[in-house]
């Protein structure tokens, strides 16, 4: 029973592809196979934040326009054998698809995967329609500011009325010093205002840029955004897991007690 | 330019004014010569239509709808014979006309779950259950009920009173039709603008370094305090909901 996942922001630049490349290849440290689909045509990057890009030989559009077999455009992941991804072509537009041909497209790989996670581009506009097609379940990635925040009930009424059945939210650079200051909206402020079920809170780690400029996803590594991107895959593969407490100070100190508690 | 007889028109139906003391026959003859030359105006629309300004029995309504079907290619599909909320009354008969496309009253939602589908004749009260999110609209032709937020970005619109059951932090425009008698009611009134009848209220501008206040101060209180927004000596004002402010509605 293969599950359909859009990842889905509204706002560009929130997060939405570092989201899809870590909790894509959480699912696959959990020994899921999974493929990752960047629908983002015309500006792709999905491949760059997985270290894939020298691999690109055909694309979504090829695939979709029966330039290629579908096997032939999906490129392996180098660490885990079990993951996928379907880059997008960078020289086409976004009407080069349409929602009735992705929908043909996912109907086929659901043959052969457990999870298809789908890179969503930034807008409502074709693009996000195309995402949405598909998927039976959302992740919608907002930071905690207020632009953001607006876009995010914006496409959670699209989803909505699109009858997407089951839509979580991901609260992405979340920074508890400025939050304690009051200088930045609380996790239940966003929830509140959204009201949609949370499955996970992801602070800001300046980890995240060295790991994307590396195209090293960093879920499951000894950091506060690499354990949240972890917990996330889990929670999306339905397990009970506590909220982290991201106060945790960082320092000799503390990694001394964290010794001890091993 | 004769004033006889005077067309208007809306996106679902026409308006005929006509004159109360010209002989039936004549005006008869007016409304086909009007309407043969506008009539290429408007095509092949479905509309309904209604009278004023004068009197008319079922017959000469009936004459008067024939006449303009065969002077124009317009066709009327509904004659509603009273001017109360007339393009709401116009475009439901429309509606109800072209039924396999209804056009719900809010937009994104499914017309079933907000029970707006085919309703012939606008009730004194709607009830809505849901949040309104960034993008939609809500429409109603009579006083409204909404058991959920409203968010930044949405609209709340009717031509009645407004009662919101949860935060009102988007738009809420009472008594759309003119009428400043009406009320906005929420359980937490935080809105970005407040339209009644004419007038219009915005939220007051941020002032520097309010947001840390005001977080601070919903910490502490982080209850509810429900208000009212009425017009008082032609200004919105918003009240908190006591029982005095009941009884002075």
């Amino acid at each position: 029973m293969s599950e359909v996942i859009v990842v889905t922001s509204g706002k560009g630049g929130v997060g939405k592809t570092t989201t899809t490349a870590n909790v894509g290849t959480g699912l696959a440290m959990l020994n899921k196979k999974v493929v990752m689909i960047d629908t983002d045509i015309g500006l792709r990057n999905l491949d760059v934040v997985l270290g894939l890009e020298n691999r690109i030989v055909y694309n979504l559009v090829d695939v979709i326009e029966g330039k290629c077999r579908l096997k032939q455009a999906l490129i392996k992941h180098k660490k885990y054998p079990e993951l996928c991804l379907l880059p997008s072509a960078q020289t086409r537009d976004k009407d080069a698809v349409t929602p009735e041909q992705m929908i043909q497209l996912i109907e086929e790989l659901k043959q052969e995967f457990d999870y298809i996670l789908l890179d969503c581009p930034a807008g409502i506009e074709q693009g996000f329609k195309n995402a949405i097609a598909g998927a039976d379940r959302a992740l919608v990635v907002t930071t905690p500011e207020v632009s953001a925040i607006r876009d995010a009930d914006r496409i959670v009424g699209l989803l909505e009325a699109n009858e997407m059945k089951k839509i979580d939210l991901i609260i992405n650079r979340i920074r508890m010093d400025m939050v304690k200051r009051g200088d930045m909206l609380k996790v239940e402020d966003v929830c509140d205002i959204l009201s949609i079920n949370l499955i996970g809170v992801v602070p800001d780690d300046e980890q995240i840029v060295v790991s994307t400029n590396q195209g090293e996803p960093l879920v499951g590594t000894d950091c506060m955004a690499g354990e949240a991107y972890y917990n996330i895959c889990k929670r999306v593969m339905g397990e009970e897991v506590p909220f982290m407490d991201l106060d945790a100070k960082k320092g000799v100190l503390n990694a001394f007690f964290k010794m001890f508690k091993k | 330019m004769t004033r006889e007889v005077i067309i208007k028109s809306n996106k679902y139906g026409i308006n005929l004014i006509l004159d109360d003391h010209l002989p039936f026959e004549e005006l008869l003859t007016l409304i086909g010569e009007k309407f043969k030359e506008t009539g290429s105006f408007f095509k092949d629309a479905k509309m309904a239509i209604s009278f004023e300004g004068r009197q008319l029995t079922n017959k000469e309504q009936l004459d008067i709808a024939d006449r303009i079907m065969e002077n124009s290619s317009i066709q009327i599909v509904s004659i509603i014979d009273s001017n109360k909320d007339l393009e709401e009354l116009m475009r439901e008969r429309v509606e109800a006309y072209e039924q396999p496309q209804p056009e719900p009253m809010v937009s994104y939602m499914n017309p079933q779950d907000m029970g707006m589908q085919g309703m012939d004749i606008p009730p004194t009260a709607d009830f809505y259950k849901g949040n309104l999110r960034s993008g939609q609209t809500l429409e109603c032709a009579s006083s409204v009920t909404l058991i959920g937020d409203v968010n930044p970005g949405a609209r709340i619109v009717s031509e009645g009173n407004i009662v919101v059951l949860g935060s009102l932090k988007g738009n809420a425009y009472a008594g759309a039709s003119g009428d400043d008698s009406c009320f906005i009611f929420a359980l937490d009134m935080k809105p970005i603008q407040l339209q009644i009848g004419d007038l219009i209220a915005k939220s007051p501008d941020k002032e520097k370094g309010s947001f840390r206040t005001r977080k601070k101060g919903k910490t502490e209180g982080s209850q509810y305090s429900p208000q009212i927004a009425v017009v008082r000596d032609g200004f919105i004002c918003i009240e908190p909901m006591t029982k005095g402010c009941l009884d002075r509605l």
